[in-house]
């Protein structure tokens, strides 16, 4: 459940800031391992002696500070989140494709929180409500329900959809975040949650973006298979992935356009329903030797 | 303490349509210091989503500004329901959130859609004769707010009398932008896009469908000059504020209708 402030009889309650409970906590959690610890693909270490904190990315630890750019303001984490190493934009900041090569310095807990909030926006609040017991869950079915316009139609997605979204969208391979929320309460969700520290309490406007897309998959896979059982959609994936192969680099499309066959994400969700197809489990058997 | 959210569409594609936000949010840390003591931003389609922000404000006291252009699918009915917002004033776990109306409707829009003018116009030579301003919008045939809110724009700056004509196109209703640069009859055209963010249609289909070949455009009985969407002026901060401090009379009026 969200925390609330708890009611007393007779008067208004003073209210509970979970957001600066929660940057406290952070800051504690921090300071308590003099090394640093990981959360997703930063660590952030308690600078000795000045109330000062560091970030840098995880395999960035170790690297002279000369050899890495050098940030003092919190506001810059949004710049080293923004585009991946390759220059992609990253509209999922959870993605494992943090950018390396920087070191961020803050003065204290606040420019702390700033930072963490550009690096994994809702994070660090959301670490600390888990860690209470108070974080709360919002299932598919339920954040479903509340779509509206040209997202309505995920509502109709089926479970076996949903599952083979989250496999897709939302595994450690694709997303940092632990995977806390299931297709309804009595359905629970069969991908890898992940081993992360950052709590996804609720489908991401990514995720329901793909479950859009996976639910018009969906609706032509009853109406439009061929002899051999492959939808208008599988085939055009099929034959842009042996195109672009046969030009000797396959150039993926961006991170969230799930319209572009060669789509990492829609790449993952045909592993999982159009490969089975074209490979049965009879003929799958172990190569010897 | 107080914060302020400033809500924008957001996009999964392209760093574009966030920018404007956050660079209106870090102008709004500048020169109101001390208003706010959080100035967050938060979207539709990014990070932090509109769906979450609250967790991670701190404040008791929040403003929410959305930073779109007309009142419609998103501000009437996204934003309230992701943000879990009641109306104008929503009192929730001790807080008091505030909903401020969209920006494009807001009296002090024409004044920012002027200075993009001087902005555009500057050090640039106009032909001799007369000169139109022709306001840009997305439009849409499902809802009536769209194109009104452009309207309503053109007919304050009218008002005003500082160009000859001034008049309205539009990408996705009627009349279409095309049929409105090419008839209008001034010898001077300025072309200002009613748009909240740089993209898809500002940078590619709008100067594709009117043959433009950057800020200027020189026709035969015509020039054109087509500036930067209206949102991405620095002068837009300023806006957001007077937005956020007209919900406090919001409030006040409600309180007295109530009573």
């Amino acid at each position: 459940m969200r925390a609330t402030s708890p009611e007393r009889p007779g008067g208004e309650s003073p209210r509970r800031s979970t957001a600066a409970e929660a940057r406290a906590a952070f800051a504690h959690w921090v300071n308590e391992v003099p090394e640093g610890l990981p959360f997703g693909q930063i660590v952030v270490r308690a600078l000795p002696g000045n109330g000062g904190y560091e970030l840098r990315h995880v395999a960035d630890v170790g690297i002279p500070d000369g050899d890495l750019v050098a940030h003092n303001e919190p506001r810059a984490a949004r710049e080293i989140a923004k585009l991946t190493e390759e220059g992609e934009y990253r509209p999922l900041k959870s993605s494992p494709n943090l950018k390396r090569g920087w070191v961020l310095r803050v003065k204290d807990d606040r420019a702390l929180y700033v930072a963490m909030n550009y690096l994994y926006p809702s994070g660090v609040a959301h670490w600390h409500l888990y860690r209470n017991g108070e974080l709360e869950i919002t299932n598919y079915r339920e954040n479903a329900a509340r779509q509206s316009g040209i997202y309505k139609r995920v509502q109709r997605l089926s479970d076996e959809g949903v599952q083979n979204t989250a496999k897709a969208c939302c595994e450690d391979a694709v997303c940092l975040k632990k995977t806390l929320w299931d297709v309804d309460e009595n359905t629970p969700l069969a991908a890898d949650r992940g081993e992360g520290e950052i709590p996804c309490p609720e489908p991401c406007s990514i995720f329901v973006s793909l479950a859009r897309r996976v639910r018009l998959f969906e609706r032509e896979n009853k109406r439009d298979l061929d002899a051999i059982g492959l939808s208008p959609s599988e085939k055009e994936d099929l034959s842009a992935l042996v195109e672009a192969a046969a030009t000797g680099s396959v150039k993926f499309a961006r991170e969230a356009e799930f319209e572009e066959p060669l789509n990492e994400r829609r790449m993952r969700y045909r592993k999982l329903t159009l490969v089975p197809k074209l490979r049965p489990v009879e003929d799958t058997a172990p190569e010897e030797g | 303490m107080k914060a302020l959210i400033i809500v924008g569409h957001g996009s999964h594609l392209n760093e574009d349509s966030s920018l404007p936000v956050y660079e209106h949010a870090a102008l709004v840390r500048d020169r109101y210091a001390g208003e706010f003591d959080e100035v967050v931003e938060c979207f539709w389609k990014e990070e932090p989503s509109m769906r979450h922000v609250l967790d991670m404000v701190e404040a008791e006291e929040v403003c929410v500004v959305p930073a779109f252009i007309s009142e419609g699918y998103f501000t009437q009915q996204v934003i309230p329901r992701e943000l879990g917002l009641d109306g104008p004033v929503t009192h929730r776990d001790g807080r008091t959130i505030r909903y401020a109306g969209p920006l494009g409707t807001f009296e002090g829009m024409p004044d920012v859609i002027l200075e993009r003018v001087d902005d555009l116009l500057k050090g640039k030579e106009m032909r001799p004769g007369r000169t139109a301003l022709v306001l840009l919008g997305h439009g849409t045939d499902l809802n009536k707010n769209s194109g009104g809110v452009v309207y309503l724009n053109a007919e304050r700056i009218r008002e005003r009398g500082v160009y000859d004509l001034v008049e309205v196109g539009f990408l996705d209703q009627d009349p279409p932008i095309a049929e409105v640069v090419e008839g209008v009859e001034a010898e001077n055209v300025v072309l200002i896009p009613v748009f909240i963010a740089e993209g898809w249609h500002t940078r590619e289909t709008i100067p594709e469908d009117l043959r433009l070949t950057g800020e200027v455009t020189e026709r035969a009985d015509k020039t054109i000059f087509y500036g930067a969407p209206v949102g991405t002026h620095p002068s837009v901060a300023d806006l957001i504020i007077s937005r956020a401090r007209e919900t406090k009379e919001r409030e006040a009026q409600l309180a007295r209708d109530v009573s």
